[in-house]
């Protein structure tokens, strides 16, 4: 059995590894913000719009600008904007939180390249230099470790900042406060509320939080890990950061490790030049294995209580 | 928009026509207004690749002769029919579909509008089962990517026979978008060319099953340089800007397809070229002038109309002369390129 | 004259937004530098054949009729999605379940294409029935066992799925000639019968017969249709998919076998999805071909369920507004020279302005639009 020798081979490779992380990264920052928001009980599946949006504006900020932070902060504060919308439309308002997650995702769609059209016209959206991008940083003396220097220490700088926002995420959710606060709004609002919890403001501030990190992914993907804007190239991973959120049971580590798995998955099919089976069959890879961890091993995944629920205090 | 603008010099420029007309005491008509429809394929305009030169090719054609030209992005594969029925039911002098994809959807509308032109780019109206149907009002545009392909592929095998490219380990590869007949032609010329030029050579072939996103090809592009590649071909439209990326990043050569892509990346050493906007400009030219014939018009590098362009980097006289030696040799037909990739 | 009153009542707020998104996305056109004007007549001539200019002579009919093929397979994948909202689960798998649905189609199309229409027909669209309830299914009976939250495994199907047709046409057992991203046709007694004959010789409203592709898969969605209302409210089962969506513990109380409801509506949703899949291929592509690599129909759906406030008439006019913008879009690109993106803005803002009324909605006593469906109640303890 060839392929079984190739991707035997593979997986012994650094580079694999190190682009599981990668992808595993991507993902997972717009994860933590469906997590963040979530438990703060606002049902956020506008990550995909949020990220788009992120993209686009990153992209346009640093070919303007030239300064890859410059263009981040754009970015994310690109998507923090769209979840400002979801926010404004889902707590004040008092919409139904799926309209209006799937609202934010068709609207990034159509109006990033909507603006595409407007603002570059016939041209091509333009490349950014290679020195204005999102850098790969060598963790020096780390990343001459054999193998797991390749794979952890030479990533671009997002992907570091990655893992320390699930360090902080997950510690600030379970050991928090604030943490505390965020997720007894979450569970029973009115108990929050008469224990003199501002509720709307904690919501707020988790859905523009997700807005924020899913913002910098899309910033992260388009001028880190590509160095342009193609229409819709988010491609879905919006959508598989909802399913690592649920498959990670809201939290910060689970969400995390249906991140790699994904990332695994992607990796393993981006090999296909070297593998010698169907690279289709090899696609369904990431997602066959996600259904029989989670029938397996996850199960149940409960949401927490007043997920989607509009808050609305009995007095008003 | 340049549409609301051109349509009022469209205006303008008739209405000053008729102006003259009525001045002088001639009995020449008002120049006709050739109406020409663009249908371009999911890729969208920015594509950065054939999409996007159709419609320079189009763009072009306006400022040299009296069209109206409208363009319409076919979002996904249900839009091809409405989309070429549309322009064809208000009876357009031409009607040009982008794309290899839509040949069936030519070839249904073609037939229901045997007065119309119509022109197709990488394909011919075909029935259901991918039968050319040959109708008289079809014209197709076919290019010999392979030639194309083969140039770049020469480069890159003497380069890599000379140690001149970067890592030097006789590797080179390609990422292709999806395994259709326009990418695989590319590769096919590139691998033939290489391999005849440099034989102990590998070229490694890859597909991303995309032409959107770029960090698919990039972590394509990025195993085949952890195998030692060390030129890339990128034949992925929008996507395969990630391969020039991941090149660049990687210290390595990368190579262009479609348009000159030399802005894309550093790293771009060379750029396949397939001239749609000629091909496009030529078939509306050839309508207003009267002289548009169904059948086929290949373009290839004989008629210039496929060819290579290099990016970046200076070759040594001796690489220039085998290049203009195998570029003589396919335009006379000593060497041919194979369409499909050789094992 | 006061059911009248309130029928209209019911229609007052979805139309509100319309109105409302219409005039915000001509202030985004008209900032942008385009002329709102030229692209709404785009919009409503390529959509509903209504307003259109003499000058760029567009045919009305042409028109309806590509907006109906476009909204047909969004009758039943509304239904698909609106079904299980009742039931209090979230079906974003309609789009694998479609898949599934032609897939099935097309193999048994290909399969036995020598057979004849009265047999061969009803054998692609039970197939693609099957196939679309089984591709729900199994997410089904996850959830109705082990509790595993419908929206990752029907993501998870969705993408097998799409693997799946890409593995059977490219380069795979189903594809047509080498090279060609598409599978052979299906036989021609697969095909759903058009309206119209394509016969040549035929002219209507000044265009070939053929022109207008409009096919009997329409009268199969919208029996659909009918059929969702019926089971909803006028079945003991769907007196049961309803309690559950309210409560699942009171259910369970009231005896309702809550994991078998679970489990029979994602079947059902799965099976009017897949069905819309076998009508596609059936009745407009005849084979399986690479559009369905990033076909959204499933996730208009979702848009479309929402828009419709889950009910069947709902339904029947947020798909009917899905196709006439997706058809208007192009002529709007074609003559006004707007970005058929602009589109898709719309519905965004559609959707937004009928979430941010939602509630105001449920206040009202909707008669001609049943109690529209919430979303999924988050509390799924048992």
């Amino acid at each position: 059995m060839n392929f079984l020798s190739d991707i035997g081979h593979v997986l012994l490779t650094a580079d694999l590894w190190r682009a599981t992380l990668e992808a595993a990264a991507l993902l997972l920052l717009p994860a933590l913000g469906g997590v963040i928001s979530e438990r703060s009980g606002v049902v956020n599946i506008a990550m995909e719009g949020m990220m788009l949006t992120g993209a686009f504006f990153a992209v346009v900020a640093d070919l303007a600008w030239h300064n890859p932070w410059l263009a981040a902060l754009v970015g994310i504060a690109a998507g923090g904007s769209m979840a400002l919308i979801h926010a404004v439309v889902s707590i004040r308002f008092r919409a139904d939180q799926i309209v209006s997650g799937i609202a934010i995702n068709i609207f990034a769609a159509g109006l990033t390249l909507f603006l595409v059209q407007r603002i570059f016209g016939l041209q091509d959206v333009g490349h950014v230099g290679q020195s204005e991008l999102l850098p790969y940083i060598n963790v020096p003396v780390l990343d001459q470790i054999p193998f797991f220097g390749r794979v952890l220490f030479q990533q671009n700088v997002v992907v570091y900042a990655a893992i320390v926002l699930l360090v902080v995420v997950q510690l600030m959710l379970f050991r928090t406060r604030l943490g505390l606060r965020i997720r007894s709004v979450g569970e029973h609002p009115q108990a929050a509320d008469t224990a003199g919890i501002n509720v709307y403001a904690i919501r707020y501030g988790a859905v523009i939080t997700s807005g924020l990190l899913s913002g910098l992914a899309g910033a992260f993907l388009a001028i880190g890990i590509s160095n342009t804007f193609v229409p819709n190239m988010t491609d879905g991973r919006g959508y598989i950061a909802l399913a690592a959120v649920i498959f990670g049971k809201w939290t910060p580590i689970g969400a995390f490790v249906a991140c790699l798995i994904f990332g695994f998955g992607q990796a393993i099919y981006d090999a296909n030049s070297v593998i010698h089976v169907s690279q289709y069959l090899l696609s369904m890879l990431p997602y066959i294995l996600t259904l029989v961890v989670l029938a397996g091993v996850v199960g149940r995944s409960i949401p927490p209580a007043a997920d989607g629920v509009p808050y609305a205090p009995e007095n008003e | 928009m340049a549409h609301s603008r051109l349509k009022f010099l469209g205006v303008a420029g008739v209405a000053l026509m008729l102006l003259a007309a009525c001045g002088s005491s001639n009995n020449t008509p008002a120049a006709k207004v050739y109406k020409i429809g663009l249908v371009t394929d999911i890729g969208g305009l920015n594509d950065k690749s054939f999409n996007h030169l159709a419609d320079l090719g189009l763009e072009k054609a306006k400022t040299d002769f009296k069209i109206q030209g409208d363009v319409v992005e076919s979002k996904s594969g249900d839009d091809y029919v409405p989309n070429l029925t549309n322009f064809a039911s208000k009876k357009y002098d031409l009607v040009i579909g982008v794309g290899f994809l839509m040949q069936t959807a030519m070839g249904t509308v073609s037939g229901q509008f045997p007065t119309v032109n119509f022109a197709i780019i990488d394909g011919a109206g075909t029935d259901a089962n991918f039968n050319d149907l040959k109708h008289p009002n079809v014209q197709s545009l076919y290019f010999s990517e392979q030639d194309a392909g083969a140039m770049v592929g020469a480069l890159a095998g003497l380069l890599e026979k000379q140690n001149k490219a970067k890592k030097n380990a006789g590797v080179i590869s390609a990422v292709g978008g999806i395994s259709i007949p326009p990418v695989n032609h590319y590769i096919a010329g590139y691998k033939w060319a290489a391999t005849m030029v440099d034989p102990g050579i590998k070229v490694l072939v890859g597909y991303s099953n995309d032409f959107t996103d770029p960090a698919k090809c990039k972590n394509v592009a990025a195993n085949q340089i952890s195998s030692k590649a060390d030129i890339l071909f990128q034949v992925a439209g929008g996507c395969g800007l990630g391969v020039l990326q991941a090149a660049g990043q990687a210290g390595v050569y990368s190579v262009g397809v479609d348009a000159d892509q030399k802005d894309a990346d550093p790293s771009v050493i060379a750029s396949a070229l397939k001239k749609v906007d000629i091909a496009t400009y030529t078939a509306i030219q050839n309508v207003v002038n009267g002289k548009f014939a169904g059948g086929a018009l290949t373009f290839n590098i004989a008629n210039d109309g496929a060819g290579y362009a290099l990016d970046n980097l200076t070759v040594s006289a001796d690489i220039q002369a085998a290049l203009d030696d195998l570029k003589a040799k396919i335009k006379a037909g000593t060497l041919t390129p194979p369409a499909d990739i050789p094992a | 004259m006061a059911a009248i009153r309130r029928i209209a009542g019911g229609f007052a707020v979805p139309l509100g937004s319309v109105v409302f998104a219409f005039l915000v996305g001509g202030l985004i056109v008209a900032v942008t530098g385009g002329n709102p004007f030229a692209a709404y007549q785009g919009l409503l001539c390529g959509g509903l054949g209504i307003a259109c200019s003499t000058t760029t002579g567009e045919n009305p009919a042409l028109q309806i009729s590509t907006t109906i093929v476009f909204f047909t397979p969004l009758l039943m994948t509304g239904v698909a999605v609106a079904l299980p909202f009742r039931a209090g689960l979230f079906n974003i798998g309609a789009e694998g379940q479609l898949l599934a649905g032609s897939v099935a189609c097309t193999i048994i199309g290909i399969k036995f294409s020598s057979l004849p229409a009265p047999i061969l027909l009803p054998m692609v669209l039970i197939g693609g029935t099957l196939a679309g309830a089984i591709w729900a299914g199994v997410p089904g009976v996850l959830k109705a066992t082990i509790g595993a939250h419908e929206v990752v495994t029907t993501i998870m199907l969705n993408y097998i799925a799409q693997w799946l047709v890409r593995f059977l046409i490219v380069g795979g057992p189903l594809q047509a000639a080498n090279g060609f991203s598409a599978s052979t046709p299906i036989g021609a007694g697969a095909r759903l019968p058009l309206f119209l004959p394509n016969d040549p010789g035929l002219v209507i409203f000044g265009l070939p017969a053929g022109v207008y592709r409009v096919h009997t898969g329409l009268l199969i969605g919208l029996v659909a249709l009918v059929v969702f209302a019926v089971v909803l409210w006028r079945t003991s089962l769907g007196y049961e998919i309803r309690a559950v969506g309210q409560s699942q513990r009171a259910a369970r109380y009231g005896g309702i076998n809550v994991a078998r409801t679970i489990i029979i509506t994602m079947l059902i949703a799965g099976a009017f999805s897949g069905l819309a899949g076998a009508i596609q291929i059936a009745g407009v592509d005849h084979n399986l071909t690479d559009k369905y690599f990033n076909d959204t129909t499933g996730f208009d759906a979702i848009a479309v369920a929402l828009l419709g406030l889950g009910s069947a008439v709902g339904i029947l006019f947020a798909s009917i507004l899905f196709g006439a913008l997706h058809a208007g879009g192009s002529v709007m690109q074609a003559d006004a020279g707007i970005s058929s993106s602009l589109v898709q803005i719309l519905q965004a803002l559609i959707l937004f302005s009928i979430a941010a009324n939602f509630l105001r909605v449920l206040r009202f006593p909707t008669l001609g639009l049943r109690r529209p469906a919430k979303a999924p109640p988050r509390a799924t303890t048992p």
